[in-house]
């Protein structure tokens, strides 16, 4: 048995080795790039392995130390349970990732690409996963920035590379740009703690943290909400997300749409539970608030824009907005409930462990959603929806699994996203109710949204399988499309055999929580309060308040009242089972009767108009007459609110400012000369008279 | 197996409901004939038309993939195993096993949905595909009404759990205050929603410029068919065993004994019947609302759940 601290070293020398063996390689292109993911998937494992250890066996937390890079500062690591639940999440989709990458990069990227690109995507990969891993378990300000930098690099440099064109430059721009205003806040955030605390590890932050003012933790909880809320794609922060995460390789835009908005989500956790939070009683109720708004916010326009979407990978990417939404619902009760008297504890235990459920849950249906349609972009080189089609008789295995991960996100038992949402709603609705007033109001607000968010999210989904895998085909690469090879098939596999267990062993999951909940707040287990019936029964709490379900049981009863049907309806009969085309008004079916992705939205973008701002174009063609048509060109787009309404208006903000100035810089020096006397007389009458 | 004594009675109530299921239809069927003046077909039509479609053959669409045939099963299943989560003839025994509360009831109906939306695009052609894209707009509208009532009820018994909603409003009978009539207000726009009647859907048509839940079955043939009839004849009585759980648990038994079963059985059938003729009424003495006007009606409905919710936690 080798001790976790060797445990944690290997991790890291694994990815090290992956990256290093991939340069090395270099001229053996194939083997280059399988070396590397060797070594994330190496990596991957061991480090599931330690996090699994860790979360199991409660026992003192694992340290290392980093080699000192630069003379005045010492990196070190530590790996308590919140940390290894991260960590955990990060290896589970990097191994399938891992899986699945080789294959995807020879199909996808060889065609066109040469050997360098494959070698650069797979040592980014490499620096990217060990960044993440890093970066959660770092234990001071440096190591922490630090990687949190390095894993915004190496994920740019995944975006860039993916393609020629300069849509990928244009969102890696725009990716770079507000992942560094991000980063801006959280380096004032850290260096304010750190000025306080005298040191730069996270034990002195935290005894510096408990010692602030109400105003000043208020005010660099919002620093951190705001750094890493623009890294988590939390509304309106999230315009560089949609752009930015279809960009990358498939596999890749799994583990940043599902595990890189999670190491946000785990900055933010870390800072408002843990770093800054005071000594004794409860946390500013108006974190709570501000995060559970956010969380709304973010869950409804999310889906909203998910659901126009045609672009399959831009679709899954608006959809993590929705679910990052849904985990900072948990969150922002869980900040409220936290730490207010016994009676409330149970409930931010229950809101907290849906948070951080629902984070691992959708880590492991979006990095399946997204390797689904990356198998589909590898065998179709298509990413539209409206030319796809078909796919699941050309497609099988892609398509059920692609089919689950849809059941799963769209939050339907007896998947995993189902159990976190049931877990959030009842802590909505029983935090709303002994909260009382307006408090409740809100919480019972925010169910009432995420009731709302579920519904869309099945439509959503409804139309992101049924357009792609469904009907008849509508393109030639379509028509021609086989099935992916094994190793994608089994990356795929993988995650959705997570979301079948989650889902159907609640229970066992839910240990897991046990250790981060009592990291960051002080209450009853989760599984003390969530498996008080038995580990195949999720409760919200003893009787005489509180519910609970058994998924497992009612799978159960699905499958036995599914084959009781099934074999009923497959007994053989005198008319036996045929075969015909479908009916279509006595004309022969073409792939153009079918439904496309922006017929089957169209309803829902005339009931959310308001929101959605369509906008329409339809020309006819030279010479039509009202009956007669000799074309007809349509063209359609749903923008972004928020593009629209805030950044455009902070780009023309800016623009004029930036104009104004230019008009007043004439260029001869004694106008500037003017400028720093007049700035130096306005400076002297504020400031000088003391 | 510990909790076989609990997971009976629910299956027991969840094959009544199933059997009941096309009775209901079939009573609604013949109420609008009688109100339009027509003799009408039996109240057992609906049997005799499951009867018939279960020995006939299965014509298939050519473009549906292997998933299509599993469809049909899987809703139905989907349909027993929600009906399953209400209490009908008999309570829950207190702190026993459950297999589900309202939002896991919830989350099957929105599986079956679901499936059956797949089916529709599965088969191509423009009708599936409309009836699936309508279909998935009115249920984000529906669901959170759903969800908004059953949480109204809930907040006064601190559980979403049917069974202990119905046995804390039984013993007590105190417990209408004026959330509830939102609530159940609210209840009714959702019952007509998710039982496809007029005015949300008409269950009669086969236009393919009014029909919802029928466009999505037209592909649908033989035991499939039959199948896909049943699940929706089934969701409509559980809807309505719903609205009785939630706001009038009368007579359900406390224990499932035979003495207290009768009563409880005569209770659960005076509640469809006012039900049924409830729907029967509305079908017959409205016009079938424009598809876009349906985000008003039920936009009325999800106001008077959330003002029910809003009330009781204030």
């Amino acid at each position: 048995m080798i001790g976790s601290q060797s445990l944690l070293s290997w991790t890291f020398a694994c990815y090290g080795a992956g990256a290093v063996a991939c340069l090395l390689l270099r001229p053996a292109r194939r083997l280059s790039v399988l070396a590397g993911h060797l070594g994330i998937l190496a990596g991957a494992v061991l480090g599931a392995a330690l996090a699994l250890r860790v979360l199991l066996r409660p026992s003192a937390p694992v340290e290392a130390e980093l080699p000192q890079l630069l003379p005045f500062v010492r990196m070190s690591l530590r790996l308590d349970p919140l940390s290894a639940f991260f960590l955990l999440v990060i290896c589970l989709v990097g191994a399938a990732a891992a899986i699945y990458g080789p294959a995807y990069l020879a199909s996808h990227g060889g065609a066109k690409g040469g050997s360098v690109r494959g070698t650069v995507q797979t040592v980014a990969l490499a620096l990217f996963v060990a960044s993440m891993a890093l970066l959660v378990c770092a234990a001071d300000v440096f190591s922490f920035l630090f990687f949190w930098e390095a894993m915004t690099l190496a994920s740019w440099a995944l975006v860039v590379s993916e393609t020629d064109d300069g849509e990928g430059t244009r969102a890696g721009l725009l990716y770079v740009v507000m992942a560094h205003a991000g980063t801006a806040l959280l380096l004032v955030a850290f260096l304010v703690l750190a000025e306080r605390a005298q040191a730069f590890d996270f034990a002195a932050l935290r005894a510096a943290g408990r010692c602030l003012d109400d105003s000043t933790r208020t005010v660099l909880f919002f620093l951190a909400l705001a750094g890493f809320g623009g890294k988590a794609g939390v509304v309106p922060l999230h315009v560089w997300l949609p752009r930015a995460h279809p960009a990358a390789p498939s596999h890749v835009s799994a583990l940043m749409s599902g595990v890189m908005l999670k190491v946000a989500i785990y900055g933010i956790v870390r800072f408002g539970f843990d770093l800054l939070a005071p000594a004794a009683g409860p946390l500013p109720p108006a974190w709570g608030w501000t995060v559970l708004a956010l969380g709304t916010a973010s869950a409804v326009l999310g889906i909203l824009y998910a659901l126009q979407q045609h672009d399959l990978k831009r679709l899954l990417a608006f959809s993590s907005v929705e679910n990052v939404g849904i985990i900072l619902m948990g969150l922002g009760l869980a900040m409220r409930l936290a730490r207010t008297g016994s009676a409330l504890s149970g409930l931010a235990t229950l809101a907290l462990a849906g948070a951080l459920l629902h984070a691992a849950n959708h880590a492991a249906f979006k990095g399946l959603l997204f390797l689904g349609a990356g198998s589909v972009l590898s065998r179709t080189h298509e990413r539209s929806m409206e030319r796809l089609g078909g796919l699941a008789r050309r497609m099988p295995w892609t398509a059920w699994l692609f089919l689950l991960g849809a059941a799963a996100i769209a939050a339907l038992p007896p998947l995993n996203g189902f159990v976190s949402e049931w877990m959030t709603f009842q802590a909505l609705l029983l935090g709303g109710v002994r909260l009382g007033g307006s408090p409740g109001l809100a919480a019972a607000f925010a169910a009432s949204m995420l009731a709302l968010t579920g519904g869309l999210a099945a439509a959503c989904f409804v139309k992101a399988f049924g357009v792609t895998f469904l009907g008849r085909p509508r393109s030639a690469h379509t028509e021609k499309a086989t099935e992916s090879p094994l190793s994608m098939r089994l990356g795929m596999g993988l995650l959705a055999a997570v979301c079948l267990a989650v889902g159907l062993f609640p229970g066992g999951v839910v240990r897991l929580l046990d250790g981060p909940v009592r990291v960051l707040i002080a209450g009853p287990e989760p599984s003390r309060a969530l498996t008080v019936r038995g580990p195949l029964v999720l409760s919200s709490g003893s009787a005489p308040i509180g519910s609970s379900i058994s998924v497992t049981g009612s799978a159960a009863l699905l499958l036995a009242i599914f084959a009781v049907g099934a074999v009923v309806f497959a007994w053989p009969r005198a008319a036996g089972r045929r075969l015909a085309p479908t009916w279509t008004c006595g004309v022969s079916p073409q792939s153009r009767f079918d439904y496309t992705a922006t017929a089957f939205a169209k309803p829902l973008r005339l009931v959310f108009a308001a929101l959605y701002r369509p906008r329409r174009e339809l020309v006819r063609g030279e010479g039509s007459t009202t009956y007669f048509l000799t074309g007809l060109r349509y063209a359609g787009e749903v923008v972004d609110l928020a593009e629209t309404v805030l950044y455009a208006r902070v780009k023309h903000a800016v623009a004029t400012l930036s104009r104004g100035v230019r008009a007043r810089s004439t260029g001869r020096i004694h106008g500037y000369i003017g400028y720093v006397l007049l700035a130096l007389l306005a400076t002297l009458l504020l400031y000088g008279r003391s | 197996m510990p909790g076989a004594e609990a997971v009976l009675p629910a299956l027991a109530q969840a094959a009544l409901l199933v059997l009941l299921g096309p009775l209901v239809s079939g009573v609604i069927q013949k109420l609008k004939a009688r109100l339009q003046c027509r003799a009408g077909a039996s109240v057992a039509q609906p049997y005799r038309d499951l009867a018939k479609l279960l020995r006939k053959g299965t014509v298939q669409s050519d473009t549906a993939s292997a998933f299509y045939r599993a469809i049909p099963p899987l809703v139905l299943a989907a349909v027993v195993c929600a009906a399953a989560m209400v209490p009908v003839v008999v309570l829950p025994a207190a702190g026993g096993f459950t297999l589900g509360d309202a939002i896991l009831l919830v989350g099957l109906l929105a599986l079956a949905r679901f499936l059956t939306a797949l089916g529709a695009l599965d088969a191509g052609g423009a009708f599936g595909g409309m009836g699936a894209s309508r279909e998935m707009t009115v249920a984000p509208l529906v669901e959170p009404v759903l969800l908004l009532v059953v949480f109204s009820v809930a907040t006064a018994a601190g559980t979403t759990d049917l069974g202990l909603i119905a046995a804390r409003r039984a013993s007590d009978p105190a417990v209408w205050h004026s959330p509830d009539l939102l609530a159940l207000a609210a209840m009714l726009v959702l019952l007509l929603a998710e039982t496809g009647r007029i005015p949300v859907d008409n269950p009669d048509t086969h236009l393919e410029l009014t029909m919802i839940h029928e466009g999505m079955l037209l592909e649908q043939s033989g035991p499939g068919l039959a199948a896909m009839a049943l699940a929706s004849h089934t969701k409509q009585l559980v809807m309505m065993a719903v609205v009785g759980a939630l706001f009038f648990p009368i007579g359900l038994a406390p224990r499932p004994e035979p003495l207290l079963l009768v009563p409880a059985a005569l209770a659960f059938l005076g509640k469809t019947a006012v039900l049924a003729l409830f729907v029967g009424l509305v079908e017959s003495s409205y016009a079938k609302l424009r598809f876009f006007r349906l985000p008003q009606f039920l936009g009325m409905g999800f106001l008077c759940a959330f003002l029910a919710l809003a009330l009781r936690v204030l």
